[in-house]
């Protein structure tokens, strides 16, 4: 196939010459030999791509795993067509490679032969899949590359190989191999919001020339295979590199222009469509990321029946691995149906509840966790498979997503009292004791620091009100700014450290902080992850029952402590944010009464609300035109990269331009380049060139055009034009079809760049306004050159 | 035998006259270009003083002159075809005949005769009409298909055997030969094997307005091929043909004319399309035109120039493009206009590049 059409491309003289009769065989060699550089090629562009993936996993045996797969794919695909298997069979070869691979590799010996895939392999594909699948949910990044994320990684590695293997070999389309190498480019852009990986983004660039290029020496090597002495044409490489330049500019400019997009609403969250706290990322850096959105997109809205609107938990973190905070795996049992729930663990029959019931619907959040009031009862209305946790609260879908749902929460209001959470006993359950756990490296200043706080405290309530108090007091500021631009945004342990010192955070500071010093001093804390109450809308309250509305700006992460007795407690550290429990507000003498109206349900905490809410903290106000100065920065990088991508075409003609007037000052054929550069320009001012015409014809017609329009100076400038005309005409066509002289001195080239400016300036100037602009902006000449064909050699020279 | 009408005007040098019939090439000296393109104009501005208005069909005819080629003239009666032969012939110093084609006339009359003299008591031959440097045949289709055929096989070996013994014709060797469109009465069609031995074929076409007119004023009188003479000797005239045989065609070109050839015997308008001699004469005849212009090399722009009227009476176009047309000269030419806007030119591959 390969073969078929590599004589289509060559576009020579119809083949039936007698001489011609062995070349087929011939050119078919020169492509057979040409596949390994094309491999080759494929394969780094492949290998530098997969190492943009970096910044999401830790160490580099993944980028091993992923080369090997891919070279094996590449280059068995390459060996396989060497030795004459038909091409459109590559694919079909390209997975059986594949698969054979990942079978010696991850089949753990139950391949037969350890190469073929037994059903017992097939097994074990699936849970590995299913373990990558929930590692990559669960993990935050960088992620440790666990057996399953690199199965995932080399099934990915290996189907990219054949997708471009197909696209540049079978199709010949190398172009287009481009396109499934931006996926593990952009994914790191998607997943960590940060810029553009510059490095990797310029070495993949790189890759994909070089690739451009071999594969360009290939077709040539196929198309000239009449005339082996003969040199490479000129044409393509220009062709490349202004198809690599404007490749790299645009991957620049949607990199940079990324996070400025607002999702397309569809997601709400995440750009792309990709879950919310899923795909290897940190909930605490996502948390961040949606805060510092620009604009907010709105999440869900609901109705409630409670007096005050709640707090809609969605995953409790209760795992610190000192790196940061994650959600301690549960495998969801199938019995815990959400229609039932039971009571939270630790609630005596004591403690005040009442039950209220909340209708959620959601706007624009896509994830597998679903935000409720806590802790809920029951659930209703849910489409899909949703369990609950019984440790955790939280309640999940191993399959379905929130998107589009429109649900009925039952769910219970504590209201222990502030003496009740005093007597709770220091005493708790082995499950909750993991709830203290502490990386053993645990920083000097958390600890000296918690108890510092809480010396005074008696008991464990009057602990965690006292490290409460202590991070919502004057000393601590709101910015999710600060942490990133210092670099210790997130939850880990020498951020919270680093936290303590800086006293600048937001809420994933505040309530990692409050939950390690909690556990410092011995009380099991863990934190939860949810949204804040949001906005009562105006004018849509339906029977009395009015109608929240909660955006992205509204995530919020607060912290959970445990009372035997009672059950987990939320603490609501962060300043300036969201409502701090009555329960906690008894005990602060200092606290007064008119706070309470403060919390009113129409309070819920906004950033922009903050003036109001808290007059003494200034640092919201701020925040705001910081984040509009942020969003502003972004769009003028948007517009220059725009610009610059514009200015590709033009500047690369220019060069070219230059280039060529240095050719013809230096070069032995100034005359045939002079006259490459006349008829560029020509076709950039839209004059029709056509390769069937002779250069006297086109000069003919330029002529025309530029005597029809007058320049400035009148007929003595066009004289002159068309006098410059006529000397590159003669000089071209004695340049092409006259015996070769050899006479090349400096003054006639010389003369040569002067006739060829008078006459670019003539067609300039007799060309109308609008094809002018295009002749600069957008040149035609870069994507259809004028005479630029090569010469095919002579039949019988 | 000799008994039968024929009809020789103006035959006046045969074998032993001045010029000597066999040219031979040792006084052949190498023109410089732009002394055959000074040549050239003189030659065409004083066939003009007789053709008026025909720029085109005049230079084309010291083309094919210079090339060594041979001409014919197709077009309806008067419209000065005779004339346009004459007037080239008259324009060079060489010898001229003329053969007015009759139905009647017979072979030996074009290549000559052996004839007994009765003094030396021995045959001797006798030079027919085809002896001389510029040979012009008067409407050639009115002959029978046996005398064309004498005529075109001298065209094509420029010799002549009679009777056994090879006669070389001289040098140079040019047929112009007129004739009537082929509807005409009493007309043997020249067949397409004998068409292409010529190399060009023009048609002269109407005089406009003007030159109608100013033709009337010229002629009322005299003629006026009394009042014109020759501007080029007959070493000139050789030496001019020397320089187009030297003008350089470069490979680019040569391919240009294969590929405007290749693409006649292709295309599917056609039912027969030109021969390998074909496009030897198209390089002939554009080497002659770039001399013509003073130029050592040949540009696609002469191939051009010169495809119509070089490839033109070869070809034979299919009874469907032919339909209810009656003219397939016309239909032909636009078919090899099209062929020519449609092959790509290539360009040349000059030093390295």
């Amino acid at each position: 196939m390969t073969r078929s059409e590599a004589d289509t491309t060559t576009g020579g003289p119809p083949a039936a010459s007698g001489a011609g009769q062995p070349v087929p065989t011939i050119r078919a060699m020169r492509i057979a030999s040409a596949q390994w550089p094309l491999a080759g090629a494929l394969l780094l562009l492949l290998a530098v791509a997969g190492g943009a993936l970096a910044p999401l996993l830790n160490g580099t045996g993944w980028w091993w795993l992923m080369a090997i797969v891919a070279a094996v794919v590449l280059l068995g695909g390459a060996g396989l067509r060497r030795v004459g298997v038909p091409g459109f069979l590559g694919p079909l070869f390209g997975f059986g490679l594949l698969v054979a691979t990942l079978t010696l590799l991850f089949g753990a010996g139950t391949g037969w032969v350890l190469v073929i895939p037994t059903g017992e392999t097939l097994d074990r594909f699936r849970d590995l899949v299913l373990a990558g699948t929930l590692s990559i949910e669960m993990q935050s990044t960088p992620a440790e590359a666990t057996a399953g994320i690199l199965f995932l990684l080399g099934v990915g590695a290996g189907m990219m190989a054949i997708l471009i293997d197909t696209l540049a070999v079978v199709l010949r389309v190398p172009a287009l191999a481009g396109l499934p190498v931006l996926v593990p480019l952009l994914v790191p852009g998607l997943v960590l919001g940060g810029k553009a990986n510059l490095p990797a983004l310029v070495l993949t660039a790189v890759a994909y020339l070089v690739l451009l290029r071999v594969e360009i020496r290939m077709r040539q090597a196929g198309s000239t295979a009449f005339t082996p002495g003969r040199p490479w044409a000129p044409v393509a490489p220009g062709g490349a590199v202004v198809v690599g330049g404007i490749a790299v500019v645009a991957a620049i400019v949607v990199s940079v222009a990324m996070p400025v997009l607002p999702g397309g609403g569809l997601a709400g969250a995440r750009p792309g469509g990709s879950l919310l706290f899923a795909n290897g990322v940190s909930p605490m850096i996502n948390l961040g990321q949606d805060l510092r959105r620009p604009d907010a997109v709105p999440v869900l809205h609901y109705r409630t029946t409670a007096t005050r609107p709640p707090y809609l938990r969605m995953l409790t973190l209760d795992e610190f691995s000192g790196r940061n905070w994650t959600a301690r795996l549960a495998p969801g049992n199938r019995e815990n149906t959400v229609d039932d729930i039971a009571l939270p663990p630790g609630l005596s029959p004591e403690i005040a509840t009442g039950e209220t019931i909340t209708t959620i619907g959601i706007d624009g959040l896509a994830t597998r966790w679903l935000p409720t009031p806590a802790p809920a009862r029951s659930v209703t209305g849910l489409l899909g498979f949703w369990y609950w946790n019984g440790t955790s609260g939280s309640i999940a879908s191993p399959s379905d997503t929130t998107r589009g749902q429109e649900y009925t929460v039952t769910s219970l209001t504590l209201a222990p009292t502030a003496e009740q959470l005093r007597q709770a006993e220091a005493d708790y359950p082995s499950g909750i004791q993991d709830s203290l756990e502490l990386p053993a490296q645990t920083p000097a200043l958390i600890g000296d620091t918690a108890r510092e706080v809480t010396a005074g405290a008696a008991t464990a309530y009057d602990a965690a009100v006292a490290l409460q108090e202590y991070l919502r007091g004057s000393e601590f500021d709101y910015d999710t700014e600060a942490p990133v631009e210092a670099d210790y945004d997130g939850g880990g342990i020498d951020v919270v450290s680093t936290f303590l010192e800086v006293k600048s955070g937001y809420c994933v500071h505040f309530s990692s902080a409050m939950a390690v010093m909690a556990r410092s001093v011995g009380i099991p804390a863990r934190i939860a992850i949810g949204y804040l109450p949001g906005v009562l809308s105006a004018s849509s309250s339906v029977a009395g029952i009015g109608r929240y509305s909660v955006d992205t700006h509204d995530l919020h992460a607060w912290t959970e402590i445990y009372f035997e007795g009672v059950g987990w407690v939320p603490f609501e550290p962060t300043p300036s944010r969201g409502r701090v429990p009555d329960y906690t507000r008894e005990t602060s003498a200092a606290a007064p009464n008119d706070e309470a109206g403060q919390t009113a349900p129409s309070g819920a905490a906004r950033p922009e609300d903050a003036g109001a809410q808290n007059a003494a903290d200034g640092e919201q106000g701020a925040a705001t035109p910081e984040e509009e100065a942020g969003g502003l920065l972004r769009l003028g990088l948007l517009l220059t990269g725009v610009l610059a991508l514009l200015l590709v075409p033009a500047a690369v003609r220019v060069t070219r331009r230059r280039l060529r007037r240095r050719g013809i000052l230096r070069g032995p054929d100034g005359a045939g380049v002079a006259w490459r550069e006349v008829s560029d320009t020509a076709v950039d001012h839209g004059v029709e060139v056509r390769d069937t015409e002779t250069p006297r014809e086109l000069a003919g017609r330029l002529r025309r055009l530029v005597e029809s329009r007058p320049g400035p100076a009148g007929g003595t400038e066009q004289e002159s034009v068309n006098e410059a005309l006529e000397r590159l005409l003669v000089a071209a066509e004695r340049s092409r079809y006259a015996r070769s002289s050899g006479t090349g001195d400096t003054a006639r080239s010389a003369a040569l760049a002067a006739d060829l400016d008078v006459v670019l300036r003539g067609i300039r100037s007799g060309s109308e306004r609008r094809a002018r602009v295009q002749a600069t902006l957008l040149p035609v000449s870069l994507w259809q050159p004028g005479a630029q064909r090569i010469g095919r050699p002579a039949a019988n020279a | 035998m000799s008994a039968s009408p024929v009809r020789v005007v103006n035959a006046p040098a045969l074998a032993g006259a001045t010029d000597g019939p066999v040219v031979d090439s040792d006084d052949e000296t190498l023109m410089d270009l732009s002394a055959v393109e000074a040549a050239a104009r003189s030659i065409i501005r004083n066939m003009e003083t007789v053709i008026d208005g025909k720029h085109s069909a005049v230079s084309c005819a010291l083309t094919v002159l210079l090339a060594q080629g041979h001409l014919l003239i197709e077009d309806v009666p008067g419209v000065g075809k005779t004339m346009l032969a004459k007037a080239l012939a008259k324009s060079v110093h060489c010898t001229v005949s003329r053969i007015q084609f009759t139905p009647d006339l017979l072979p030996s009359d074009v290549t000559g005769v052996s004839v007994f003299n009765q003094v030396d008591r021995r045959f001797e031959f006798k030079p027919g009409a085809i002896f001389a440097n510029i040979v012009i045949g008067d409407e050639i289709n009115r002959a029978s298909p046996k005398t064309q055929s004498a005529l075109l096989e001298c065209m094509e070996e420029r010799q002549v055997t009679v009777d056994g013994t090879t006669y070389l014709l001289p040098l140079p060797f040019t047929v112009v030969a007129t004739q009537n469109p082929i509807e005409m009465e009493g007309t043997y069609a020249l067949p397409e094997a004998q068409r292409d031995r010529f190399m060009a074929r023009i048609s002269m076409g109407y005089p406009d307005n003007e030159s109608e007119l100013r033709m009337l004023d010229a002629r009322d009188t005299s003629s006026p091929l009394d009042g014109i003479e020759a501007v080029v000797t007959g070493a000139e005239l050789r030496g001019m043909m020397t320089a187009v045989r030297n003008v350089f065609a470069s490979a680019a070109v040569k391919e240009y004319a294969v590929s405007l050839v290749r693409a006649t015997r292709d295309d599917r308008d056609l039912r027969l399309g030109a021969s390998p001699r074909a496009t030897l004469q198209l390089i002939r005849a554009a080497k002659s035109r770039a001399a013509l212009h003073g130029r050592d090399y040949v540009l696609p722009d002469d191939i051009d120039a010169l495809a119509v009227a070089v490839l033109g009476h070869r070809l034979v176009p299919s009874s469907r493009v032919l339909g209810h047309h009656q003219d397939s000269g016309a239909v032909v030419d636009d078919i090899v206009r099209r062929i020519v806007a449609a092959t790509p030119v290539p360009v040349g591959a000059p030093g390295h590049t």
